[in-house]
Parts: structure tokens; sequence; C-alpha cells
């Protein structure tokens, strides 16, 4: 699998910490990648170092064999890499409808007079994202809350909602931070069908999840991150046995313990 | 109460309520929409009246001329101070914005050759010569009151101002249901998940800022006009908190709620010089003038704690998380 995204050598500190330490991976072209870790590990900040929200000290981060480490968060969104959040973010004084609709694409209607002196192409713009945002409310069955505001959804409404809203931008590959946290068992499994299916239509997956079992099961690829590096890489059996993963999450006494 | 019946009071209250309503929609459009929190809007009204003032007394420049680069100069200035601090957090950028205008009014007072200093306006032409810098306006006012078969100036400039009030009413309420006006309402609601969307957040705020300073200066330009002289006391800081007052009676985040609002403050505003009554009348005149600053801080604090969306916004909008 050829890679979509690589990280170099990144490394980001904070102060005297060095939450991000030479992490180097790649992620392949249409692989569902899950990245794992102790807490402390550097993952979420990895993440925000791949959206732009953060400057990495130091490394490359490459999309599409082109550097992403000094553009600004809405610049990489555009060229197809987009997030969600940790907790999920919905714009809440905004329709649900509303909340999907503004992450369409190439509005010229966005511009300040846009509306008015590009009116023909602005609508018609705007009919088609209408039409994708109620594609895809309907896809993850939001279809009938797409009038209300935003923040009036449950929580597990809410992930559905900013799922919904990060392929609005079309993305090629999507950042996912921890979407099962705080998702009740029965949407847990709507959640895993929907990134299953929409890998299958092209869209490459790069998962943070504290949830194992989740992981295990969803993955083709699981990446192992400790104190700011990689420690493992590889399939998910692999990523199991492999003794450095074990140490990292359990401490090295257990060998102690268990021998 | 012989002034309570007087037109000429009534018509005064309203061309002030229009001025605020043009300054205040500016403070919506920017807070209400957008989340930039701008205490120093008032920078902006005094930009646009002292360019107009200037360019018209030393340069003997057209007023039809003056006027729109008095307005431009605003818009400028707006983008002049958002370029380096747009990028602060939202509570600096307001310490940021309370300063500029304070250092814009500082400058004005200080300046003497430039904008006639303390004295104001009419010392722009230097000492000895009483400077005029509406003589044309006046001789528009009376063109549009004649033309219109208006009673009075008054009138004629009641006309105007809320004519020009409405019409930006109406664009800016047009403006802010395109999808333009969506990304400014993301941004407001969050900003990290507007640009992680691709919005160009930080573009945004510096059109918000832009626009509602343009207001700002057309503001200043009818302030300048109606009272036909100022001085850089005409813009403390104190003028801000009113249109703050205006967009927070009458609702955020709507477009028809400032001239509510406006036109309320006005009557307040006005209608406490009244207080000539007991317990009032204990206090002097001077002491009373204060007593009215009293009262708006005091319905401030009882909207907010109240009735917390304004007379016009939307509770459910304020109670979502």
């Amino acid at each position: 699998m050829p890679a979509i995204l690589e990280f170099a050598e990144l490394v980001r500190t904070f102060g005297g910490l060095r939450a991000v330490d030479g992490a180097t991976f790649e992620v392949g072209s249409g692989s569902i990648t899950g990245l794992i870790g102790p807490n402390g590990a550097g993952k979420t900040t990895l993440f925000n170092c791949a959206t732009g929200a953060l400057r990495p000290d130091s490394g490359r981060i490459v999309f599409e064999g082109g550097r992403l480490d000094r553009k600004p968060p809405h610049r990489i969104a555009r060229e197809g890499l987009v997030r969600t959040f940790q907790t999920a973010r919905p714009l809440t004084r905004l329709s649900v409808r509303e909340n999907v609709m503004l992450a369409g694409r190439d509005q010229p209607g966005e511009r300040l007079t846009g509306w008015f002196f590009h009116s023909k192409a602005a609508r018609r713009r705007e009919e088609l994202v209408r039409k994708r945002a109620d594609e895809l409310l309907a896809l993850v069955r939001l279809d009938s809350h797409a009038d209300a505001y935003a923040g009036t959804l449950s929580g597990g409404q809410r992930k559905l909602l900013d799922l919904a809203r990060a392929l609005m931008v079309e993305p090629k590959l999507v950042l996912l931070d921890e979407p099962m946290a705080g998702v009740s068992p029965p949407l847990r499994v709507e959640l895993l069908n929907h990134i299953v299916a929409l890998r299958a239509g092209g869209v490459t997956f790069l998962i943070v999840e504290h949830d194992l079992d989740f992981v295990m099961q969803v993955a083709d690829v699981v990446v192992v991150m400790n104190e700011g590096r990689v420690i493992a890489r590889g399939s998910p059996d692999d990523v199991r046995r492999d003794e450095r993963v074990v140490d990292a999450y359990l401490g090295k006494r257990h060998e102690a313990v268990a021998s | 109460m012989s002034t309570l019946a007087s037109g000429g009071f009534w018509a005064f209250v309203f061309v002030v309520a229009g001025i605020y309503t043009i300054f205040a929609l500016g403070l919506q459009l920017q807070f209400g929409f957008a989340g930039l929190l701008n205490f120093g809007q008032v920078a902006f009204m005094a930009i646009g009246a002292y360019t107009m003032a200037i360019l018209v007394v030393k340069e003997q420049w057209s007023m039809w001329l003056a006027a729109p680069l008095a307005v431009g100069a605003a818009a400028v200035g707006g983008l002049l101070l958002g370029l380096p601090t747009l990028r602060l957090r939202a509570d600096y950028f307001a310490i940021v914005t309370i300063a500029f205008s304070e250092i814009v009014r500082y400058f004005a007072t200080n300046d003497d050759t430039l904008t006639g200093g303390a004295q104001g306006t009419i010392n722009l032409s230097g000492t000895g010569v009483a400077a005029q810098y509406d003589t044309q306006w006046q001789r528009f006012q009376t063109h549009v009151q004649s033309s219109l078969g208006l009673g009075s100036r008054d009138a004629a400039m009641l006309v105007l101002v809320w004519g020009v009030a409405v019409t930006l009413l109406a664009l800016t309420w047009i403006a802010l249901r395109t999808p333009w006006g969506r990304v400014l309402r993301s941004i407001r609601e969050d900003e990290d998940v507007a640009a992680s969307l691709g919005k160009n957040v930080f573009a945004y705020k510096l059109q918000v800022l832009a626009v509602g300073s343009a207001f700002a200066g057309l503001a200043g330009l009818f302030y300048a006009w109606e009272f036909s002289f100022f001085s850089p006391d005409d813009f403390e800081p104190l003028i801000t908190f009113f249109a703050w007052m205006i967009v927070l009676l009458g609702g955020l985040g709507r477009v028809w709620s400032v001239p509510v609002g406006a036109i309320l403050f006005g009557v307040i505003f006005a209608g406490t010089r009244f207080f000539n009554f007991a317990p009032f009348s204990y206090f002097g005149s001077a002491d009373r003038a204060y007593l009215r600053l009293m009262v708006i801080g005091l319905i401030i604090i009882l909207t907010v704690l109240l009735r917390p969306q304004g007379l016009l916004g939307r509770r459910q909008e304020m109670v979502l998380e």
C-alpha cells in the first residue's frame, strides 16, 4: 500500500516535555490505521500537528507527496485531511443541517460579496451542498433532526454529526480522535459499520482510540506509541503479541510477576 | 413637560437612535454573528468623523468625496487593528481594542494641528477662525427637506439617517443568510471547528472587523453632521458601551433587534433628563446627568440577569451547550 500520510522524525515539545519525540510512521492509502498507546504517549499532539493546530518543532509531515507541517488548518482540510475531535464539537446554535452544509467545499457564496456577485454559481452550489448534506444526514440517521439546533443532540448523535460533517469536506483521509469514547454499544456498531463502508469507498482512516477491542477489530494496521515515539507497527495480531507493547501498557514488572 | 410634547425633541431622540443603530449594527455583526469581542468600536466612529472634517476644512474637499473616503479610512483602521491582533485569544483581543480606542482619542486630543485638539473641530483651521465642516451638508439637508416637502430640517435628518440605517440593516440581514453568514456563525460557535472544515477564520474575522468599522465610520459622519461640532470628548469608551447596551438589550445574534435596542436606548437616555421629581430632585442637575449612566448600567445588569436573550433574542440559544 502506498503511503498517503507520512510522519518523519516528528518532534513537538511543551517546555521540557517532549510530547512527540521523533515519531516516524506512515499511513497506507486506503487503510484503516489504528494509533494506540498509553495516556501521554503523544497521540493527540501528533494529531494536532497533522491538522495544523500545532506546529512541530522539527520533522516532516507529508500528505500525498506535499509537506503539511507549515500549513494552516484550513488549508490542510481543503487538501483532504479532515479530523474529528475527542469530544464531539457541534456548532450548537446552528441547525444540524447547517453544521453539515457549512463543511461543503468550493462555495463561491462564502466570499463576502459572493452571494451577490456570483449569485447563480453560489445558488447552484448551495443546492448541491444541501442535497449532499441531506444524504449524509440520512446516512448517519440524523435526517429527522436536520432542522433542530445541533445543541439539542445527544452525545452519541453529536459523534455522528461530527462524522457527517467531516465527510462533507470530501476527505481523502479522516483522522478520528477517540470515536468510541462516550458512545453507547448500539451506536458503536453503527459507527464501526460506517467506517468500514467508507473505507470500501476509498477513504483512509487514522484512528486514535483507547478501546483496544475496537481497534483490533477494525484496523488493518496498528501503530503503537509510547513516550512520544513509535514502538511498534504491524497487523493487530503482531502488535498484540509484541513484548514492547505489553510492556508499554502494563509496565515492565509484569514479567517478573508472571515468571 | 413642554419639551416632551415637542416634535423637535422626539426627532432628535430618533435621529440619535438611528445613528446608534448604524453604530451598534457593526458591533452586532462582529460579536453577535462572528463572536469578535470589540470594546473599541468608538475609535472607528472617531476616525470617520475626523477624516471627513479634516478633509473638508483643511483640504477643502467636497463633502461627497470626503465622506466615502472617511468611511474607507475607518474600514482601513479596522484592518490595521485586526492584522496584528486578531490571532490573539478573544479576551486579549478585547483589551487591545479598548486600548486602541483610547489611543485614537488621545491622539485627537494632543495633535492640535491635525485635529484641533481638545477644543474640537471649531479649532480645525487654527485659532481665531471658527471652522465649519458641514456647510455643504446643511445645504443638502435643506434640499432634501424642500424636495420631500418636510416640515423641518430635523425631519430631513430623520429621513436621511433612517434611510441609511434601514438599508444597512436589510443588507446585513440578507448577507447573514448567505453561506458567508453561515461561516461567520460557525466561527462564533467554535473557530477551531470552522478551521478544521477548511474555513479561513482569520480572513473572515478581518472582513467583519473592516465592515463593522465602516459602519462605525458612517455613524461618525452622521454624528458630526447632526451636532455640527465635535471634540475628542465625544469619543470616550462609554460610547462603545452604549452600543453594547443596545446590542444586549435588543438581543444578540439578531439584525432587527439593533434598531429596537437603539430606540429604547434613545428613549431611556433622553427620558432620564426628566427625572426632576423626588427623590431625584434632591440632586443638582449636574449630578442628575450622571444618574442616567447609573440607570443605563442598571438596565444592562437586569437585562443580562432576567432576560439574557434580550428583547428579540431566542431564549433557547442561550441555554444550548
